[in-house]
């Protein structure tokens, strides 16, 4: 009834609201939909073997599974690669993952709870990281990690012999991970946090919880849609990154699945094999980004009735 | 293949997919060779005219046993002798990004009263895409060896008038008639290179000048974790034929490229081998202490030295006989640029050897003028003694190896194998 309502009260304004949405529209068309298209179009796509060039095909009726069978054979066949960068790439962004939680979750609460009149203060250090390339951040943390670099010489202060961090260490990719995508993870934990009504938190300490059982069962069942929210922003990156490691390892020892698109991407013939590749991480990705909508859909009704 | 100065960035730290200077993607940059080993012929060369050709087009393959003279087209005619120079004119220059040394460009703009615009470019195939387009007007382009065919026949390159280069003389005798460009008629030589392997001399112990075969030098389990290939599918395959003795760079046999992408894989596990382009800044470190590398980028070496550490204490290793990878680039004329005479100029003041000193002071890559030899580089304050086999000399072009265009076929191997290597197992 009350959806009804507000949908006809809405109906007058319909073309304004419409005019409005122009702009996000045609972005979406422009920067999304018609890359998009252009992706799938190239992995239906043929090539040229003169150039070494994919060639795209636009009209999908005429798409071929060249590219397709071409992949499969990297993931199935005799000569197949990919299977263990699969796993190895899971592994990996689990365990940021989990680390970025462990990590983000606290320092959200914080900030979200009791930083009190610092509240901006912390806000803005938290975005800070923002201000700095990623690229820099990451060249930041090859001299702290090299040879000769801070960590190793503070290791050795304390007697342990240099690590050799950039030397292909799954660590040091893991350590990586986890702390580019931080940022991303605290605000939208914080935001969400934020918002986390303290009369219930009250309510559940007058009621008798401890500190550890209140936020158990308040707190905690109250952040479960930020951390899904927050876990899908940093996720869905983190599993087609193929800088960071590029960057903190540099070895086949530790290649993640953004790094075999991004080697199909330079390799003249093989883009088209990237382009599959990439929809099937994309139709894979799919699976956790509809759960969340329904997820979000779910608890906003929720919220409502 | 990429080039060396494919995605160069000015930090000299690792950066995703911009290494400093790779090779070109799609073919080798090449050189001269009068014989040796590496002049084998493909065995699937086809028995067009000129030489063996690309499948699925008549396009030559250029090789030092097959020397190709490009046509001169009727609707492209190189411009007539004693022009004046462009009035007001802007000369359009397309090149590598940071392969110029912005003082040559100065000084050029000074001598001839003209404007100079660079235009850069990462790859080879960004840059052929521009041209391919026609929207672009050009003057002068920095084209690899392996993509002149499909300049010339597309008539996207000018034929030269030799009367306004007489500075070719200074040039090696060998690239006034290589084997790419039969009588010059489109190119003159640019940088020349060799790839071989730098080492630290305080860390490592063993010199590759001594070793029976330094090309393995790298397959260490001691220097696990210190050792780097250079991230380039034909120089880092080739380094695998090598190290087993196969000095045909160029090779189509299916066997011989999996030989090399097991021996790479061993490599892999021995080593936890690196893969990376910043053998300029990763050896000088420490980071790096046996790293594939190319000349050019050694001889820049010393300049990312740490504070208090001697630069002597790089080496870098290249066959004394030259039997190891040589190549060069070109400078050309475009067909579609508004100056060409000024063009025509500029590729000329290049090959002066003042102008030529000065560039080398800025890229590191050496220029084959007869005048630049090792000592007088050294003499010039461009290269620093310990490091004077970075120089390459006339010799390396006759016995060198050159990794040159393959036939797609072949290349796709090479590629599937190197894809396996650097983000595989």
């Amino acid at each position: 009834m009350a959806v009804t309502m507000r949908r006809r009260q809405r109906a007058p304004g319909r073309t304004f609201w419409a005019i409005l949405a122009v702009p996000a529209v045609v972005w979406l068309a422009v920067f999304f939909v018609v890359p998009f298209y252009t992706v799938l179009a190239i992995s239906g796509g043929y090539l040229n073997p003169f150039l070494q060039e994919p060639v795209a095909v636009w009209n999908p009726l005429q798409w071929s599974a060249a590219n397709l069978d071409s992949l499969m054979r990297d993931i199935t066949g005799a000569g197949a690669f990919i299977g263990p960068i699969v796993a190895r790439t899971l592994v990996y962004v689990v365990a940021a993952s989990v680390l970025s939680l462990l990590i983000g979750y606290p320092a959200a609460y914080f900030v979200a709870r009791f930083a009190g009149r610092r509240k901006g203060l912390f806000l803005l250090l938290l975005i800070a990281p923002f201000w700095i390339s990623y690229m820099m951040r990451m060249l930041a943390w090859i001299d702290l990690l090299q040879t000769g670099g801070y960590i190793n010489r503070l290791l050795s202060l304390v007697g342990i012999s240099p690590v050799n961090w950039l030397g292909g260490e799954s660590v040091t990719v893991i350590l990586g991970l986890a702390y580019g995508y931080i940022p991303y993870l605290i605000l939208v934990l914080y935001a969400g946090l934020d918002r986390i009504d303290p009369r219930l938190i009250e309510a559940g300490r007058d009621l008798g919880l401890g500190r550890v059982r209140t936020f158990l069962r308040v707190t905690l069942p109250l952040s479960r849609q930020p951390i899904l929210t927050g876990m899908l922003i940093t996720v869905l990156p983190m599993l087609g990154d193929y800088f960071t490691n590029q960057m903190l390892s540099g070895t086949a020892s530790t290649s993640m699945l953004g790094n075999v698109i991004d080697g199909q991407l330079e390799t003249p013939g093989l883009q088209g094999q990237g382009a599959v590749l990439s929809m099937m991480m994309l139709t894979v990705l799919l699976v956790p980004m509809l759960y969340y909508v329904i997820a979000t859909n779910r608890s906003s009704r929720e919220a409502v009735s | 293949m990429r080039h060396p100065r494919e995605g160069w960035s000015p930090e000299g730290s690792r950066q995703p997919g911009l290494s400093r200077r790779g090779f070109l993607r799609q073919g080798a940059a090449a050189g001269l060779l009068a014989g040796g080993i590496g002049t084998l012929l493909e065995a699937c060369s086809s028995p067009s005219a000129g030489g063996p050709s690309s499948s699925g087009s008549a396009i030559p393959l250029a090789r030092p046993n097959h020397p190709v003279t490009w046509p001169l087209y009727a609707d492209n005619k190189p411009i007539k002798s004693g022009l004046q120079p462009e009035k007001n004119a802007t000369l359009q220059i397309y090149n590598w990004v940071a392969y110029l040394n912005q003082q040559c460009v100065k000084d050029f703009e000074k001598k001839y009263n003209c404007k100079v615009q660079v235009t850069t470019f990462n790859t080879m195939s960004e840059a052929m895409s521009k041209l391919r387009t026609e929207q672009v007007k050009f003057d002068v382009f920095i084209p690899t060896i392996d993509v002149l065919g499909t300049l010339i026949e597309s008539r996207i390159l000018r034929p030269l008038n030799h009367s306004y280069i007489p500075n070719i003389h200074q040039a090696w005798p060998d690239f006034t008639n290589p084997f790419y460009d039969q009588k010059w008629q489109y190119t003159v030589p640019y940088t020349i290179y060799t790839t071989g392997i730098a080492w630290r001399k305080d860390y490592v112990h063993e010199n590759p000048y001594t070793m029976a075969n330094p090309w393995a030098m790298p397959w260490q389990a001691k220097y696990k974790g210190k050792v780097a290939i250079l991230d380039d599918y034909r120089e880092s395959i080739s380094l695998g034929l090598m190290k087993d003795g196969i000095f045909n760079l160029n090779t189509t046999d299916p066997a011989q490229i999996t030989q090399s992408q097991k021996a790479l894989q061993d490599l892999s596990q021995l080593v936890n081998v690196h893969i990376d382009n910043n053998d300029y800044s990763n050896v000088p470190s420490g980071q790096i202490w046996i790293h594939h590398a190319w000349s050019g980028d050694m001889a820049a070496a010393p300049a990312y030295m740490p504070k208090g550490v001697s630069p002597d204490v790089i080496g870098y290793w290249f066959p004394p006989d030259g039997k190891g990878p040589v190549g060069n680039d070109t400078m050309a004329v475009l067909a579609g640029g508004e100056n060409p005479v000024l063009a025509h100029l500029f590729l000329d003041y290049m090959l002066d050897l003042p102008n030529a000193l000065t560039n080398i002071s800025y890229n590191g890559y050496m220029q084959p003028l007869t005048a630049i030899t090792p000592q007088r580089l050294v003499k010039e304050g461009l290269l620093i003694p310990s490091l004077i086999s970075t120089a390459v000399l006339p010799s390396y072009f006759r016995r060198g190896v050159m990794e040159l265009e393959l036939p797609p076929a072949a290349d796709a191997l090479w590629q599937q194998a190197w894809l396996s290597v650097s983000k595989g197992i």
